[in-house]
């Protein structure tokens, strides 16, 4: 499988300083957006650690392929191990986060966002808390591989409010859950099967409060190099006035490794077309 | 300090003086304005103050919360705001400070900035919420495939994000055949529900008679082959513990 990828951070037109993290680790295939918060440096120094701290235990995990019982927290059994990683290591950048907003004033208060995608051979891993979001562009369609944790994203969920209101919401950046605010936090954490051409774009919400899902969508089908999309991408955030930092990773697939159909394998195919057919035939008859 | 002051047939009952982060309005007595009245929920609707704004929530009542004659879900206030609950109206009244604040920087809303909801209590409240009897937790759902040939493999439920369906060792389901791939098929849950992907092999998949070369999206009760396997896909409510 090839991996091309790129990550760019602007801190837009009307903040002074940038509170969002990103990296981009093509080595173990691991890619992050963090959106910090929390006055002076602090949202930057949350956001950071995050990043940092997901990095280095992630890596170390998988090189010593940890069993799911010695990384941090009860494994969740519906993941893999490489899920089961990721998520871990979530759950201790939040624990170290909370301990030092605890720990120290200056941090008092202090969170991060955090999306996350993790490419391995034949499983890719999605996760995330808070509202920075995830993209699969995959087949001309877009889409979202996270799940926002605001209180609009729940009043969606619960059908008293449609995706275009929540959107105008005044309520929209209220988030229900982020890394550093209480002791324990669940992420949000889905498996999926590469595909070819499959093109990931994590984002904070400076692009998201100011481009549509459809907007994306439409830039992305256009731009196929990563570096010049999320130039665009964060174009169009600049554009449109940039209220807020502004950070966006893309991560294009190539080369997933799929059994093609050769030739050999479309006259096995015309075999298990025949095979099927006698069973049904079977079936049919009652042999 | 912002105030509530609350009226019936525009008799003034009481005044609040909005002294906590959260006001909560309700039936039950341990709300902070009570509202003795059937057509009031038990817990019926919240205001917390956020970064010097004060934002109303409609605790999903059953008769719901109205601003000025709207009906809303949430909603900023403003000096002068009239809440109706019920036949009770509460009148929203802001402090000088705060008139002038909000008429003046409109534009740089500190919501603007993304915050934190106090989890705790919002926590505590939908806790309460759950005795109410219009529930608001949606019922967790987990995939289920059941077999509707003769493999005799029955239904099997798809306790993994990802589900591996193939010929090989580690698959989640494991299906024989001579042409059937390593990994035949995936379904994976994501954020939008569940679908399937072809994954390799010589076996072709089928979703409802057509063939399926990359994914599609699971709905209830979708017809899916694999050589000579048939099954169904189809969701069911997990019982919470």
């Amino acid at each position: 499988m090839l991996i091309k990828s790129s990550g760019m951070t602007d801190v837009g037109l009307q903040r002074e300083g940038n509170e969002d993290s990103y990296s981009v680790e093509d080595s173990y295939g691991l890619y992050m957006v963090a959106d910090g918060m929390g006055g002076h440096l602090a949202g930057e120094v949350a956001s950071r650690v995050a990043v940092e701290i997901i990095n280095k235990s992630f890596s170390k995990w998988k090189e010593i392929q940890a069993p799911p019982d010695e990384i941090f927290g009860f494994p969740d059994e519906s993941l893999s191990p490489e899920g089961n990683y990721i998520l871990g290591s979530i759950r201790l950048a939040n624990r170290v986060i909370y301990e030092m907003a605890s720990e120290y004033e200056q941090y008092n208060g202090m969170g991060t966002t955090i999306v996350s995608l993790l490419v391995g051979p034949g499983r890719i891993v999605a996760a995330n808390v808070g509202d920075s979001r995830m993209y699969l562009v995959r087949d001309n369609r877009i889409e979202r591989m996270s799940k926002d944790h605001t209180i609009v994203a729940e009043h969606v969920e619960m059908g008293v409010m449609t995706e275009e209101e929540a959107a105008r919401s005044p309520l929209r950046h209220i988030l229900t859950r982020n890394l550093g605010s209480s002791e324990n936090v669940d992420a949000e954490v889905f498996e999926i099967e590469p595909s070819n051409e499959d093109l990931f774009i994590l984002c904070s919400d400076g692009l998201t409060d100011l481009a549509a899902e459809e907007e994306i969508l439409k830039i992305a089908l256009k731009e196929a190099d990563p570096q010049r999309l999320t130039r665009k991408l964060i174009d169009l955030a600049l554009e449109r006035g940039a209220h807020d930092n502004t950070t966006v990773v893309t991560v294009l697939l190539d080369q997933v490794e799929k059994k093609r159909r050769t030739s050999f394998g479309r006259l096995g195919g015309l075999a298990a077309d025949a095979l099927t057919g006698v069973n049904r035939i079977k079936r049919k008859f009652g042999l | 300090m912002a105030k509530l002051i609350l009226t019936f047939n525009k008799q003034v009952i009481k005044e609040y003086p909005f002294t906590k982060d959260s006001i909560s309005m309700g039936r039950q007595e341990d709300n902070t304005i009570v509202i003795d009245n059937l057509a009031v929920s038990g817990y019926h609707a919240k205001i917390d103050k956020l970064g010097g704004e004060y934002i109303l929530t409609d605790l999903q009542s059953t008769n719901g919360t109205f601003v000025n004659d709207q009906k809303v879900v949430s909603h900023k206030l403003s000096h002068g705001d009239n809440i109706v609950i019920g036949k009770h109206v509460i009148l929203f009244v802001a402090t000088e400070k705060e008139k002038i604040e909000g008429e003046g920087k409109d534009k740089k809303l500190p919501l603007d900035k993304t915050m934190l909801l106090d989890t705790a209590k919002q926590r505590e409240l939908l806790a309460k919420q759950k005795i109410a009897p219009s529930t608001v937790k949606i019922p967790e759902k987990v995939g289920v495939i059941s077999f509707i040939d003769d493999s005799g493999l029955g239904e099997i439920e798809l306790s993994k994000k990802l589900t591996k369906i193939g010929k090989a060792e580690t698959s989640e389901i494991k299906l024989s055949g001579l042409l059937m791939g390593a990994t035949a098929a995936t379904i994976s849950r994501r954020p939008s529900g569940y679908a399937i992907s072809f994954a390799g092999g010589m076996t072709k998949l089928k979703v409802n008679g057509a063939v399926v070369k990359d994914s599609v999206p699971l709905n209830d009760f979708d017809t899916i082959e694999l050589g000579s396997y048939k099954f169904q896909f189809y969701q069911k409510e997990v019982k919470s513990a």
